[in-house]
């Protein structure tokens, strides 16, 4: 029970070489004889102790970030995201960071497997492609389902199917296929554009949730708070129409709760007032001059006088966007929807200003369901591979996928961790993790990234690219691909690529710098659609039909803000335990009823009620949230994995169950919001492991708004209410000094001795965050767990509110109306460690644990800290969390507790200490990341500047909210934006504890009482 | 009858016990313990710094290669130990003997498993490079190992007061976040 | 020493008890053949100290999880339980040094009873800081000691005040509850035979009774009255402090400290009624424990629980008046909010149950005062618990409120505690004589004959 034996940061990791990994991963127990394993040969680019950077392109959507991989003696151990890539520009989503977990997932395949007599057994690559090569030989015909790859791959499966005589087919368990539709209609692309939002005044969102997952979640959190965060006394404006709020919509300043499947009404109303009765709406006229605003109020179910005032704001001068409708909203009319919402762009003149074709989004996923559904017909008897997808799980019961795939002669998976595809494959070639693998992106006609491999492939799991795979096959059956290997193959494409450059120069050199930059640029535009053309299709607009009884609500089955549709990245327990940002529920699956729903069928949040659509039931806990209408029930998308691996399976439902497998014609997409579900209780009921305590701010003031045009005079009212204080001179005595309470007076004078005799002039670290640009995307969160080993615990253990993020992105309701067309003020509060100067923690901790640093940082020395856990009584912030189990170990202290079984720990952050049970902890400020900068500084000379430490969080925030730096430096972008009038520290006025981090209040567009504390 | 002495006898014994018990518990401080761990233990190849780092003169910094821009000192790779010993075999029978061994390695491709000395515990960052910026002789902490036949646990504790006392003569910074985060 | 002429105010007047025989006999008779009854009483103790240390080591094993702490209710049970045993510590001390410092007659059968629970509730308490820190096996690191590190502890930080106050009392308390004893323990040699006449003889460090030694041990007794007189307000002013210094909304008020202090002898005064009636009974003291006494410790209870409620009642109009959000948000929520049980369970028992003692009749009725004394030790433990757990769970972040029930291992060592504390006392009741015979004799009338006295050893 020593610190040894608990405290295990950089467990194996001091040691070089992946090989040595199992010899020191058993602690530091003192009767074990550490081993010191060397490189036979050193990697010329590591160095032990120091970081190794790569870039590469993250595949967890199929937006195409570009990302930075930091390694550590040969492990990865966090990704970031590429500041150079023009798709993430440095920032990443909570995804994105959890692809590590997916790298280290335990349960990947051990190597490739064969079923015999039902059972998998392991066996060698050379048997494997030996047996699939003779069964693809053998039967004839193959079918190959392909999921999100990248171009090169795609050519290499291409060239495959036609060389062994079958068929790819494309397929993704979200599809953007209606939208693509809708633009092949009305301007004859058979494209997905692309939106800049930075370029926009005003956004309406017609259900598209652009900052979870629609599309390009990282490119649109950071144009849209661009877009939307206050500039100089302006900011740009957002409209949701919707029936649910999505965090999208929360973020949003209106709110239009139309009826479900309606949009399409409302866009082309809009168009109508735009346009002065259709005039400029070309072969649309007729179709927008028969929508007036009075004319659809009744459908939508909002007033005409709300939709022309929406028309008003919207514009015709080309500074507006209209989005969506999103896959939660594809209805039986979804193609109608999308058109119009696509007129009303032209209609405004948005269409090549805010929204380009010219640099389509290629890699949007865009397969229509009619594909799969057509394969799903010619599966029998047919060879059946399937990659980078999991249809098993993300396909609807109803679809008869598993019939079909059952009845298969022979079903082949690449799948590199088990799911509800391989549960019933017959040989599984588990491919390499993207981290461990060769790829590249090109997300639009411009932009081509390359994926390479940043480590070596986990020596625990014996996998294999894909590629590969399939050019060793090709050539067993006597084809030859053109590649010996998928590498050779990849450059050959990118000799093409430099082509395109125009470059010139020798292709070693441009590999290398493409390598290095992470991305590469061509002038690839395709041209800019203008003119609305003839429709060659018959569309309906009006509401479409759905399923089930017209008593019951409208079933909603969206896509979860953590997991997408959930089909791959279902094991990882960090998105378990990310809070949604929406219900702010971990672990479970709950499902959405409005208040007044609830309270009419006499349930309360916990309940836990069978949702029963045509189609299926599936049984959850009830939450209440007044975001959604009265008439609908909504459900995430992703849970309910049942072969998925240990911390998946069981967890939740699958919403899918419930949906039919209804064609959306023209466009073939599945229809998503397609029928409704009735709610019926158990009578049981359940303890939600949800980290919300309260919904409402309860007068506390935690995060006050401004109104836009308070903004400029909110100043006077914001001061004044407090003069110079006095202040007690912490150790230094007891004889009150004045000061202004501003972080650079800290340490006060008197207790300026010791280390803290010339802390004036050392930096004092500092934060602000702009909640006004904070979308509550919760990317930080990830990113910050990841950077800081810190624990995940578990659903039992977050339901007893012991969750221990560091990071705790608080949500308030201000005003949510679903009944009618108003404003939305949902608050939110990215609570870390204020890094106090009177910090009330530091004073009570008998045993210096956690104290003040000559820097300004409130440090915590955990192997100091002996758990009284006074300090997190006294922390007003509540930010402190404590090691209440063992939470790091190689097993779980009780079942279903967090652990980090072998490989997770390989993850492990060498920088920073892992802590153990019985000790307190929080927010660093990212001690180590300062740390290193000063080392740096400290043997190549020079300062540490702002720029040179970057904490995790401010790292990855898509919507680039989060700005640290010294305080004491008056040019710091950290010490401007501390005096701006929008800042303010949290509760400092109520318990004086002179917090390191500002805030700037949100700025609303309605009126707000002030934010005068 | 009791004595007096008696009574004072049993108070002293009692106060020095405790004290006692305190000062055992500093013993089982981890950044000692462990650092004693590996004392007296076989390394696979009996690498005599005498030789190297005596004799012959080779500097620390030639095999230990990260030690002044990194955290990590680096044991050498055992290409480095090749690129020498491929042309010197070694005088004595039992020097070449032990080259063998790491000649033996060198053709297996295979690390050679030295047993680990020197460890501060997991919870101490200690910056190789920032104490040889310091100019803090390798001595100070790993002994004189031009003088060591085979490296042993040189009589430093590397215990929390044994860092702290040299912080304080060289005026470093003893902040407790210097070397705990 | 008394005369035959005048009898001292308060005199012990009991047909039962004439001669100072009388005394010997009934007092010393618990030390005795143990009965079926005392078995059965440290058999329980036995098993729950059995409960206690399972509880504890599986906590040790597993980690302080298992208990239901969370976060924001960092402390619980624990703490509450700490506190309840230090405040019952108090009467202890109070009953001996101070009323005997102002000559208070109706002490002398009591106060031997009330200075054991004191030093063994001190020892129960002092486990509990122990029980509930993270990794106890650092807990030393709270003692200021030269070490290896040059670290001392926080001074400033008032869990290391309470090391001090704690372990200060403790020394003191059981150097006056030994002191006192000597003489009884002499006597009680004079009695025993075998080895307790050997381990008498080791403890009553040669005792004979002579004047000298008379003059000495009252001079060192009213030495170590006085100076323990000062730490029945001390120690639980700094206990008190451990929450007063803390910024939670419910803690930090001034009032802190003599509240926690009148609460401290309002609960010890009760517990040496629960514990002093069955002894009472077991051992056949009715002569020495009269209602007389009884009656006088309820007054001293009726009075704090008046001190006790006042203290409620000011906290929660300060709450109000303050018109901090925070703070008016935990006092509502302690009368009216999820806790509001625990709330007026302290108030009934604490405030309005006392309210009988007004009646004469109630106070001399015993059992009426035993009934009440156990409700006041229930409603003691919940005032600490109401403190504690309903302050931490609102606090100032709404979003932060959290729920806290306690786990069966933190129940396991609630009951444990008792068993551990019942443990030494039944080993009290066997092994010192539980009412003080020397001061007793002095408040009998003098014997007829004085040269009776001289066949008892021990008294001259």
């Amino acid at each position: 029970m020593s610190d040894g034996n608990g405290i295990k940061r950089r467990d194996f990791l001091k040691v070089l070489g992946v090989s040595s990994a199992g010899a020191s991963l058993v602690g530091c127990s003192t009767d074990e004889v550490e081993k010191l394993l060397p490189y036979v040969v050193p990697p010329e680019d590591i160095t032990p102790g120091v970081a190794t950077w790569y870039t590469t392109v993250c595949q967890e959507c199929s937006a195409g970030c570009g990302m930075w991989v930091r390694t550590r003696e040969g492990r990865v151990v966090k990704v970031e995201g590429n500041p150079a890539h023009d798709i993430s520009g440095g920032a990443l989503c909570a995804r994105g960071h959890s692809s590590l977990q997916g790298l280290y997932n335990p349960d990947r395949f051990a190597g490739p497997m064969v079923r015999e007599g039902g059972v998998l057994r392991a066996t060698t690559w050379a048997e494997a492609e030996q047996l699939l090569a003779n069964r693809l030989a053998a039967a004839g015909s193959s079918l190959f389902i392909t999921g999100d790859a990248g171009p090169s791959l795609a050519d290499v499966v291409d060239r495959f199917v036609a060389a062994t005589g079958g068929s790819r087919v494309r397929y993704g368990g979200v599809s953007e296929a209606p939208l693509r539709e809708a633009a092949r209609i009305a301007f004859g692309r058979d494209e997905v554009p692309s939106y800049d939002m930075e370029q926009a005044k005003f956004i309406v969102s017609f259900g598209a949730d652009f900052l979870e997952g629609w599309l390009s979640p990282v490119e649109h959190g950071r144009g849209f708070a661009r877009m939307h965060g206050v500039d100089h006394g302006e900011k740009g404006r957002m409209a949701f129409v919707g029936p649910r709020l999505s965090l999208t919509g929360q973020n949003a300043d209106d709110w239009y709760p139309v009826a479900p499947g309606s949009e399409a009404l409302v866009a082309l109303a809009m168009a109508n007032v735009i346009s002065g009765g259709g005039a400029s709406a070309g072969p649309y006229a007729s179709v927008v001059n028969g929508h007036t605003p009075e004319s659809v109020a009744e459908a939508t179910g909002v007033s005409a006088e709300a939709i022309r005032e929406l028309a008003r704001r919207f514009g015709s001068d080309g500074s507006s966007l209209a989005l969506g409708p999103g896959v939660a909203g594809q209805h039986r009319n979804a193609t109608a929807s999308n058109l119009a919402v696509l007129i009303l762009n032209a209609v405004a003149g948005n269409v090549g200003r805010t929204l380009h074709f010219r640099d389509a989004d290629l890699s949007a996923p865009s397969a229509p369901y009619a594909d799969i559904a057509g394969a799903i017909g010619r599966m029998s008897g047919a060879v059946v591979l399937v990659h980078g997808c999991n249809p098993a799980y993300t396909l609807p019961a109803a679809t008869g996928f598993d019939a079909a795939f059952a009845s298969a002669d022979f079903r082949v998976s690449f799948a590199s961790a088990p799911d509800e595809t391989t549960a019933t494959a017959d040989l599984i070639l588990p491919d390499t993790h993207f981290l461990e693998a060769w790829g590249d992106s090109n997300p639009r006609p411009g932009i081509y990234a390359l994926q390479q491999p940043a480590m070596q492939a986990v020596p625990l799991f014996d996998s294999k690219q894909a590629g590969d795979v399939l050019l060793s096959v090709a050539s067993t059956m006597g084809q030859a691909l053109g590649a010996a290997s998928f590498y050779e193959h990849l450059r050959t494409r990118w000799e093409g690529v430099q082509a395109q450059t125009r470059t010139g120069g020798d292709f070693e050199t441009f590999w290398r710098s493409a390598l290095k930059d992470g991305v590469v640029r061509v002038d690839g535009s395709g041209p800019e659609a203008t003119s609305l053309r003839m429709p060659d299709t018959a569309l309906v607009f009006d509401v479409p039909a759905f399923d089930g009884s017209a008593s019951d609500p409208i079933l909603m089955v969206y896509p979860s803000a953590r997991f997408g549709d959930g089909a791959l990245n279902g094991n990882r327990p960090w998105l378990h335990e990310l809070p949604d940002p929406v219900s702010k529920i971990t672990w479970h699956s709950w499902v959405e009823l409005h208040p007044h729903t609830a309270e009419r069928m006499g349930l309360v949040e916990g309940d836990i009620v069978t949702v029963a659509s045509p189609h299926g039931s599936v049984t959850l806990p009830l939450w209440p949230y007044p975001g959604v209408r009265e008439d609908v029930v909504a459900i995430a998308m992703g849970g309910g994995h049942t072969n998925a691996g240990r911390f998946a399976n069981g967890n939740g439902v699958n919403a899918m169950d419930l949906l039919p497998a209804v064609i959306e014609a023209p466009s073939g997409a599945l229809v998503h919001m397609a029928t409704r579900a009735s709610v019926t209780p158990t009578g049981e009921r359940r303890r939600m492991a949800s980290i919300s305590g309260s919904e409402d701010q309860d007068d506390r003031n935690i995060t006050p708004a401004v109104a836009l045009t308070a903004l400029g005079h909110a100043a006077d009212e914001a001061e004044g209410d407090h003069g110079p204080r006095r202040e007690l001179q912490g150790i230094g005595g007891f004889v009150p000094v004045e000061t202004d309470g501003e972080p650079q007076d800290f340490p006060l004078p008197g207790t300026e001795y010791g280390p803290y005799a010339d802390a004036k002039n050392l930096p004092r670290w500092a934060m602000a965050v702009d909640l006004d640009k904070c979308t509550g995307c919760s990317a930080c969160i990830t990113a910050c767990q990841a950077e800081n080993n810190v624990a995940w615990v578990g659903e039992g253990q977050v339901q007893m509110g012991r969750d221990m993020m560091w990071i705790r992105l608080e949500r308030y309701y201000e005003h949510i109306d679903a009944t009618k067309a108003s404003h939305v003020d949902v608050r939110r509060m990215m609570m870390i460690c204020q890094h106090c100067g009177n910090a009330p923690c530091e004073s009570v901790c008998p045993v210096y644990a956690t104290y003040h640093t000559p820097e300004g940082l409130n440090a915590q020395i955990y192997n100091r800290c002996v758990g009284t856990r006074y300090c997190l009584n006294n922390c007003p912030y509540k930010v402190r969390v404590f090691n209440w189990y063992e939470y790091n170990g190689q097993e779980p202290v009780f079942e279903g507790m967090g652990y980090a079984p072998e490989p997770m720990n390989w993850q492990f952050n060498p920088d920073v200490t892992v802590r153990t049970n019985g000790i307190m902890e929080k927010c660093s400020f990212c001690i180590h990341r300062i740390k290193d900068a000063q080392h740096r500084a400290a043997i190549d000379g020079g300062q540490v500047t702002d720029a040179a430490v970057v904490p995790a969080c401010s790292q990855s925030c898509p919507a680039e909210a989060i700005v640290f730096g010294n305080i004491r430096d008056p040019e710091s972008r950290v010490a401007q934006l501390a005096g701006d009038e929008r800042s303010y520290r949290v509760l400092d006025e109520v318990v004086n504890t002179q917090p390191a981090v500002n805030y700037l209040k949100k700025v609303t567009f309605h009126d707000v009482e002030s934010g005068a504390h | 009858m009791l004595k007096r002495r008696t009574l004072l006898t049993a108070l002293a014994v009692a106060v020095l016990g405790s004290l006692a018990f305190l000062r055992a518990q500093d013993a089982g401080d981890p950044v000692a313990a462990e650092s004693f761990a590996a004392t007296n233990t076989v390394q696979p190849i009996a690498f005599p710094h005498i030789v190297h780092a005596g004799t012959d003169q080779i500097p620390c910094m030639y095999c230990h290669f990260s030690a002044e821009r990194s955290v990590d000192a680096g044991i050498p790779p055992v290409r480095t130990c090749m690129g020498c010993h491929q042309v010197i075999p070694g005088t004595t029978d039992a020097q070449q003997a032990e080259i063998e061994k790491l000649k033996g390695y060198w053709d297996r491709q295979e690390a050679i498993p030295w047993v680990r000395i020197y460890k501060v515990a997991d919870h101490v960052h200690f910056p190789h490079m920032r104490h040889i910026a310091a100019a803090v002789d390798c001595a100070t902490c790993h002994g004189v190992v031009e003088e060591i036949g085979v490296i042993e646990e040189v009589n430093q504790p590397l215990a929390m007061g044994w860092c702290v006392t040299c912080h304080r003569e060289r005026e470093a910074s003893t902040d407790c976040s210097t070397c705990h985060y | 020493m008394s005369t035959a002429t005048e009898t001292p105010r308060g005199a012990l007047a009991h047909p039962d008890v004439t001669s100072y025989s009388d005394v010997n006999r009934d007092v010393l008779r618990p030390l005795g053949k143990p009965g079926k009854g005392w078995w059965i009483l440290f058999g329980i103790a036995i098993l729950g100290l059995g409960v206690f240390f399972t509880s504890w080591g599986f906590q040790i094993v597993k980690g302080i999880g298992v208990t239901g702490l969370t976060s924001p209710v960092g402390w619980g049970v624990y703490i509450t339980t700490f506190v309840f045993w230090v405040g019952i510590a108090h009467s202890g001390t109070l009953i001996s040094a101070i009323l005997f410092l102002f000559r208070a007659p109706w002490r002398q059968s009591i106060y031997r009873a009330a200075e054991a629970m004191t030093v063994f509730a001190v020892m129960t308490a002092g486990l509990f800081p122990l029980i509930h820190v993270g990794r106890v096996w650092h807990a030393y690191w709270l003692i200021p000691y030269p070490n290896s590190r040059f670290l001392w502890p926080n001074f400033r930080s008032p869990l290391v005040w309470d090391v001090f106050a704690v372990t200060t009392y403790f020394t003191v308390s059981a150097v006056f509850f030994y002191l006192g004893a000597i003489p009884d323990l002499a006597a009680a040699r004079d009695r025993a035979t075998g080895l307790r006449k050997k381990l008498y003889k080791v403890i009553s460090i040669g005792w004979r009774g002579t004047d000298r030694e008379w003059h000495h041990f009252s001079k060192a007794y009213i030495f170590l009255a006085a100076l323990a007189t000062p730490l029945v307000l001390s120690v639980h002013s700094v206990v008190s402090w451990d929450f007063a210094v803390g910024i939670v909304p419910g803690w930090h008020a001034t009032i802190f400290a003599p509240y926690f202090v009148a609460g401290a002898i309002f609960s010890g005064v009760a517990m040496v009624i629960t514990l002093t009636v069955p002894m009472r009974k077991a051992f056949g003291l009715e002569a020495y424990l009269t209602p007389k006494h009884y009656d006088a410790m309820a007054k001293l209870c009726l009075l704090t629980s008046m001190i006790v409620l006042y203290a409620y009642l000011s906290e929660f109009f300060m709450a109000w008046y303050s018109g901090e959000p925070a703070e008016r948000g935990v006092f509502w929520n302690r009368l009216f909010g999820e806790w509001w049980w625990a709330g007026w369970i302290m108030l009934t028992c604490n405030g309005l149950i006392p309210i009988m003692l007004w009646f004469k009749r109630v106070r001399l009725s015993i059992p009426a005062l035993f009934v009440i004394s156990i409700f006041i030790n229930i409603g003691m433990w919940f005032e600490r618990y109401v403190i504690i757990v309903t302050s931490l769970s609102h606090e100032y972040e709404p979003f932060a409120w959290g729920v806290y029930r306690p786990s069966l291992t933190e129940m396991g060592i609630l009951v444990g505690s008792f068993a551990w504390f019942g443990f030494w006392f039944l080993l009290f009741t066997r092994l010192i004589p539980p009412i003080a015979i020397a001061e007793l004799k002095e408040v009998l009338p003098a014997p007829l004959r004085p040269n009776a006295v001289v066949a008892e050893g021990g008294e001259a």
